[in-house]
């Protein structure tokens, strides 16, 4: 029920951002900034970035079953990894709002009575997906016991006084914003604080480099933090296959206290994954360590 | 059952999504290694297709079964414009006679498909629901995931308004509380363009909470100096006033009050109170006590028959020490004191290169002791307890508490009025964060009363719960 109303006035049209960005030979992936999380909202997005071995989080409910928390539904968040491989690979700048387009009044308005047109349309077809329902049913009770002649009557009488409440018509929520948004004004945009990354600088780049190297040999990576780690490393797509490894970013010139070791490697042996230490080196490539816990041979 | 792919579904395909399964797949075996057998690309495909399967659907509801609503940015609030259904037990509150919902509990009806909210006359996406709804002004979105996950579990979960929770004292008086959703909410809304927080809370001073609640017709009279006793509700036109927010602390531990009855009340006069405890622009001068003191029974306190009795049998028993004839041979209190000890000396026989020394022992083993005193006298360290010192502590903005947690088997006699304790308070944080510290422990601890904190710490998808307990070390004495 979104129709794309042309923008009048407006910081930038997404169809022009679309348009421009395809042109240069990048793929669009709508990021929103939703407390400055990227958050994927439409499926199209979520399918391109796993087809790009990138796995996220989902956050939200799922549609079907929402009152559970095994499976959960959009939107997909993405770790800082992840959007910064995504920024490198394409054209898009990464610090790309969600695009607001400032509609003048006149198309608020235009657009809620396209809605309210097109919902008293689904009422109408669904009015009449409702009759003929019923009719075949009252056609298959009939063509099982023809002789009952209460069937036909209520067959005609049917045509007659059947009503279709506009409380039985089925109406969508929808998850992703369809179309442009028309988020009247710039000031409406929440913007909250994610919260500071307490990282710094150095950490957060030698967990990108292990991060872009791994998936680059074709593991798939997911957040470990309750594994005391970084990264859970996957051989395969995390739908089919088991995390073999806990993925610790340490410097190469950091010292790590034995305890420390001691700790991982107990916890890695506890949920039976191998961690490995990871420490990039200056020349672009990455040390791993394994650590396995054996006893005196 | 047709998945329902995108925002712009066909009617048709609404009108046959309403006999859908409920059902989601079980999710079979995982495998250990990939290899390139057509087996496992099958099922990965497979799996792919039911996650995209159930990724994309769409919700539908039944119209009768939305509730509507709308959103108040100016309020950051959700209205309902029908009425509420089976969720109204445990969420939303009423205020101008009208049923509203917080916006986490807007959003997470939202996800659940059974509420409908509007803006401007048109739905809002979830997607607009999380960009419009979650805010630091309202709740962060890793509050809300955990918010939500707690939810989905079945659990009620209100926000924690640590100026509602009454002070120790106050629970050891057995107050009564405050339980004003609808005032608290609006009312900081109405204060967004004043002062974000102005309620100290472990910082207590002595002066009594400024209103921060003036109505919008609040005068010139109400700003500057002229401070409010009394915290005005905000909702003037409200049928129901209450006749005060009992939100206002007061640290009566640093507050003295003055002892008219003790022996060292020599002065007859009282110095004035600090103007901070008084109300409004009431001045008191000296206090002249003499009166007060005349009234006040300054005699001993007569023991009755039974009691003297006693004590004069316990007199009687004793031995008069003046009736000592080495005691009488003592001149003066240095040789009184020097029999004394030479008695004591000689009747035990205290190794002197023990006693007579600038460091003595510990403890004289011939006076008796219970068990549980002489290990607190030989301990070296003091053991302590987890509050300890707490109340002390300043407030930060790094750690707070945000959620009271209710189980979900109260759900049925649940009363938003009059909720009860909580099961636990949630604090949440993220593994990127720093661990909290003692400090930070001691005075969420503090802050939460005796309901156990515990930390929701978010990473990404997933959501870990931690808590700290008090721990004593048993120490072996039996009497």
């Amino acid at each position: 029920f979104f129709t794309k109303a042309p923008a009048k006035s407006g910081i930038l049209g997404r169809n022009n951002l679309k348009k421009r960005l395809r042109n240069s030979g990048g793929t669009v992936s709508n990021r929103n900034l939703c407390d400055s999380a990227p958050l994927l909202w439409r499926v199209g997005d979520l399918r391109s970035v796993r087809a790009q071995g990138l796995v996220g989080a989902l956050l939200g409910a799922l549609p079907r079953t929402p009152r559970q928390n095994v499976r959960l539904g959009r939107p997909l968040l993405l770790l800082p990894e992840e959007e910064r491989l995504l920024t490198e690979r394409h054209v898009t700048p990464p610090h790309i709002r969600c695009v607001v387009v400032c509609v003048q009044d006149g198309g608020v308005e235009l657009q809620v009575q396209q809605y309210q047109e097109a919902q008293q349309r689904s009422y109408e077809e669904q009015s009449v997906l409702a009759l003929e329902d019923r009719k075949s049913a009252l056609l298959r009770a009939m063509t099982s016991s023809p002789t009952d002649e209460s069937l036909q009557r209520r067959l005609v009488a049917l045509e007659s006084s059947f009503s279709f409440p506009r409380s039985a018509m089925a109406v969508q929520l929808s998850t992703a914003r369809a179309g442009l948004s028309y988020c009247a004004d710039a000031r409406d945009f929440l913007r909250a604080d994610w919260p500071i990354r307490a990282q710094d600088e150095p950490r957060r780049a030698a967990r990108y480099q292990v991060f872009r190297d791994l998936r680059g040999r074709g593991f798939y990576l997911t957040s470990a933090g309750k594994f005391g780690g970084d990264f859970l490393v996957y051989p395969g797509d995390p739908l089919r296959f088991h995390a073999h490894f806990i993925a610790v970013c340490v410097s190469l010139d950091e010292s790590l206290s034995l305890l420390d070791i001691l700790a991982v490697s107990r916890l890695g042996s506890n949920v039976k994954k191998t961690v490995l230490l990871c420490s990039p080196g200056t020349d672009g490539r990455v040390a791993y360590t394994s650590l396995q816990w054996s006893g005196m041979v | 059952d047709r998945p329902i792919i995108g925002p712009g579904s066909l009617p048709s395909e609404l009108f046959a999504a309403r006999s859908r399964s409920h059902k989601i797949p079980v999710r079979g075996q995982k495998d250990f290694f990939p290899n390139d057998s057509d087996e496992q690309r099958q099922r990965l495909e497979q799996s792919l297709n039911e996650h995209w399967s159930l990724i994309s659907e769409e919700r539908v509801e039944k119209l009768g079964n939305l509730v509507k609503a709308t959103w108040i940015p100016s309020e950051q609030i959700v209205e309902l414009q029908s009425p509420a259904g089976k969720f109204w037990q445990t969420m939303g509150f009423s205020a101008k006679g009208k049923q509203f919902l917080l916006p986490e509990e807007a959003l997470y009806l939202m996800e659940c498909g059974n509420v409908q909210v509007f803006y401007r006359d048109l739905p809002l996406s979830i997607q607009d629901g999380y960009e419009k709804f979650l805010s630091s002004s309202t709740v962060s979105l890793q509050q809300y995931q955990v918010f939500g996950h707690l939810k989905r579990l079945g659990y009620v979960v209100h926000r924690f308004h640590p100026s509602s929770e009454p002070s120790s004292y106050a629970r050891q008086l057995n107050l009564p509380q405050c339980r004003d959703r609808a005032g608290r909410q609006l009312k900081r809304k109405r204060s967004a363009s004043e002062e974000e927080e102005k309620r100290p809370e472990s910082h207590l001073t002595m002066s009594p909470e400024t209103s921060s609640t003036q109505t919008a017709t609040a005068s010139s009279a109400h700003k500057g100096g002229g401070r409010t006793w009394w915290m005005t509700d905000v909702l003037r036109d409200r049928p129901d006033q209450r006749p005060a927010s009992r939100t206002s602390r007061w640290d009566f531990s640093s507050i003295p009050f003055p002892d008219l009855g003790s022996q060292k009340c020599l002065s007859s006069c009282l110095a004035s109170p600090d103007p901070s405890l008084l109300p409004g622009s009431l001045a008191v001068g000296v206090c002249d006590i003499a009166l007060w003191t005349r009234k006040i029974n300054l005699r001993e306190v007569k023991m009755s028959s039974k009691e003297q009795k006693r004590e004069e049998d316990k007199r009687r028993r004793r031995w008069d020490v003046n009736k000592d004839r080495e005691v009488q041979q003592c001149t003066n209190w240095a040789e009184y004191r020097k029999l004394l000890a030479r008695r004591q000396g000689k009747r035990k026989g205290r190794p002197e290169h023990l006693w007579d020394r600038e460091v003595t022992p510990l403890h004289d083993p011939r006076q008796p002791i219970p068990t549980g005193e002489l290990l607190d006298k030989i301990s070296v360290i003091e053991s302590t307890h987890l509050l300890e010192g707490a109340s002390r502590l300043k407030g930060s903005d790094d750690w707070r508490i945000c959620f009271n947690v209710y189980q979900p088997d109260s759900v049925a006699d649940f009363k938003k009025s009059n909720p009860g304790k909580p099961y636990s308070r949630m604090c949440v944080c993220s593994f990127d964060g720093p661990v909290p510290d003692l400090r930070a422990i001691k005075l969420l601890s503090f802050q939460s009363g005796d309901i156990p904190v515990v930390f929701a710490v978010v990473d990404h998808g997933d959501i870990s719960f931690y808590t700290f307990k008090d721990f004593q070390l048993p120490t072996d004495v039996y009497p």
